[in-house]
């Protein structure tokens, strides 16, 4: 088990490195001048040549990787070219908001989704299962601009439910820290962004739940629960449930994966500032630095989430670290 | 007696989908999107960029659906009728080139590693693992705003990641698979590896690339999709998710239902109708999950 585990901590430090390595050499071979992505143009000849070499530019691209690799490990991220603060302060101010709205959205799908999967299995082949299957399919085939901007033309702009977009209402300042997440405001500019979200991915957890209940439904010590006389009811949750939610959580961790990359979206629509928002505004306004430690930081909580998924489910399921550890 | 076999495979495929009322649904739906794609710049009324004028000669801008403009115009008079017929081309050969391109580098590596295993599989599964860390949107707006907006780099963006899914699935089948006596059969008989991989393997696991190529033709529509609508698209083709981002900067959100409503209805019956399918495909594959 312990070397399961500390096999997929260097896994997953490899990963991290290597996608670094990865977006170090996008960012170089890219059409242009190379020196562009990290000196803005903004600033004068006798400053960019400061600038040159105080990012080690005009060295070897061999020498500027081991620079670039110490500057990621020293949280010496650059600075932004439209604001000209480090990027790291602007970073880390998005990264908690995008973990906030990913949360929440995350939470409602996985709860929703698995407690429906389980009464569609139950009453299978019924309206409810049917129903919530085409439902759930349209949802998922539904980009989240679209499900978003419709949540906005109804709730927002003709029924003035809900605000409009941001975080909070202008000239409210939210609560720092914690305190934050339980302020009202702050709550009712969530609610949209993370059902939009949470709409998109609800036919992922539903539908596995209903077919891993199926499933399960066939095996030996279901019949046997069944036998020893306890109610459906019992069966279902205590014993079957229990069984069927491995997959899910399996599945799920992937999608969470996937569900942080599809944040961007869900963020422009509602101009939530979070991490999603950050790279698509330095994208379009070509602020590298910011573009590339946004990207990287994506992809870092993504392996990290991965890991904690992979750590967690040879606790759940020790079957498979046994057989991992053997591989 | 090979090209027997393969039509009967087909037709195999071709009645389940017709058992199942989400596959016909699907199927119908896709044909429609098909004719239309091919027969685009005949069908369209109006050019792509062309500013119009009504009967009266005033410019028709943001008009709502009406017998001149079936289905309105946009806030610089374009009709969008027309601009649906013609993104449905780019979309569909989008979609259609990254799902293809995709499944053929996800079954590769994954026929390859699971086969083989050993270093070989330790590679790829690393290499998968990296793509997996990724986060797809960010890397196509940032690989697009770094190399030009084309759709031949948006093509390329997107199958860089969208192997993953299926290089994994298709590893897990194999490995199974491998172990059957039949391929321990052909091993001893002196089948070549790539004899073994391609001739025994691979035709047990073509449902699967079948399913997988209906999903990752999704996903690419829905990733392109996803980058038009935040401004990272060709200029020159216009896309559903083009669309909607053009009436996003217009400002027009508020009033403009119409020209929201069909890119929307677009892109939602397109992919659903891929879903649909995948889950016919789903249900044979496992017959548990068959009604009754």
């Amino acid at each position: 088990m312990q070397e399961f585990i500390i096999r997929r901590i260097i896994y997953a430090i490899f990963t991290i490195f290597a996608v670094a390595t990865i977006l170090f050499f996008i960012f170089r071979i890219m059409p242009g001048d190379p020196t562009a992505q990290i000196i803005s143009p903004a600033l004068d000849a006798a400053s960019q040549a400061r600038m040159k070499e105080a990012f080690g530019l005009d060295k070897p691209l061999s020498i500027q990787y081991v620079l670039y690799l110490k500057g990621l490990v020293t949280l010496e991220w650059g600075r932004s070219f439209t604001s000209s603060k480090p990027v790291f302060d602007i970073l880390i101010y998005r990264f908690w908001n995008t973990i906030f709205l990913m949360g929440a959205a995350m939470c409602f799908t996985l709860i929703i989704g698995t407690g429906l999967g389980m009464l569609m299995a139950w009453k299978r082949g019924g309206p409810l299962d049917v129903g919530a299957t085409v439902t759930a399919l349209i949802l998922q085939s539904a980009p989240p601009f679209v499900t978003g901007i419709l949540f906005l033309m109804i709730l927002s702009y003709q029924l003035d439910v809900f605000p409009t977009g941001g975080m909070n209402t202008p000239g409210m300042r939210l609560p720092s820290g914690m305190a934050m997440l339980f302020n009202k405001d702050f709550l009712h500019h969530l609610f949209l962004p993370a059902m939009t979200s949470a709409f998109y991915y609800l036919a992922t957890p539903m539908l596995i739940m209903r077919d891993s209940m199926l499933e399960v439904t066939g095996s030996d010590y279901i019949e046997l629960a069944q036998a020893k006389g306890l109610s459906p009811k019992m069966v279902m949750i205590k014993h079957a449930a229990r069984n069927a939610l491995l997959p899910v959580f399996t599945v799920s961790s992937v999608m969470i994966g996937f569900a942080l990359g599809g944040q961007v979206i869900v963020e422009k629509v509602f101009s939530w500032p979070g991490m999603g928002l950050l790279i698509v505004e330095a994208a379009s306004s070509h602020d590298y630095p910011v573009a590339q430690a946004t990207f990287l930081m994506l992809a870092a909580v993504i392996i990290v989430l991965n890991l904690l998924a992979d750590i967690s489910y040879c606790y759940l399921d020790p079957r498979i670290s046994v057989s991992g550890g053997k591989k | 007696m090979r090209l027997s076999a393969i039509t009967e495979f087909f037709s195999f495929q071709f009645k389940t989908i017709k058992r199942s009322r989400f596959g016909i649904f699907g199927a119908m739906i896709l044909i429609f999107f098909g004719i239309i794609a091919i027969f685009a710049p005949l069908i369209a009324p109006h050019e792509l960029w062309e500013s119009l004028r009504d009967s009266s000669g005033k410019l028709a801008i943001l008009r709502q659906p009406c017998l001149e403009f079936p289905m309105g115009t946009t806030a610089m008079g374009r009709d969008i009728l027309s601009q649906m017929i013609l993104a449905t081309r780019t979309t569909v050969i989008i979609g259609l080139t990254s799902g293809l391109v995709s499944v053929f580098i996800g079954a590769n590596i994954g026929l390859f590693a699971g086969y083989y295993g050993g270093k070989l599989d330790e590679v790829f599964m690393r290499l998968t693992d990296i793509v997996y860390g990724m986060p797809f949107l960010p890397f196509l707006i940032v690989l697009i705003s770094l190399f030009g907006r084309n759709i031949w780099f948006v093509i390329i963006a997107i199958c860089c990641i969208i192997w993953r899914t299926s290089a994994r699935v298709i590893r897990a089948q194999v490995l199974s698979i491998r172990q059957r006596q039949y391929i321990q059969a052909a091993k001893a008989r002196g089948c070549s590896d790539l004899r073994i991989i391609f001739g025994h393997i691979m035709p047990n696991i073509l449902p699967l690339l079948l399913l997988y190529t209906a999903f990752n033709i999704a996903w690419s529509v829905l990733a392109e999709a996803g980058a038009s609508f935040l401004g990272f698209s060709d200029p020159n083709n216009i896309t559903w998710g083009g669309m909607l981002y053009n009436l996003w900067i217009s400002g027009k959100i508020r009033t403009a239902w119409w020209w929201f409503a069909s890119p929307s209805i677009c892109i939602i019956l397109f992919v659903s109708a891929l879903v649909f399918i995948s889950r016919a495909y789903e249900e044979v594959a496992n017959p548990r999950l068959r009604q009754r």
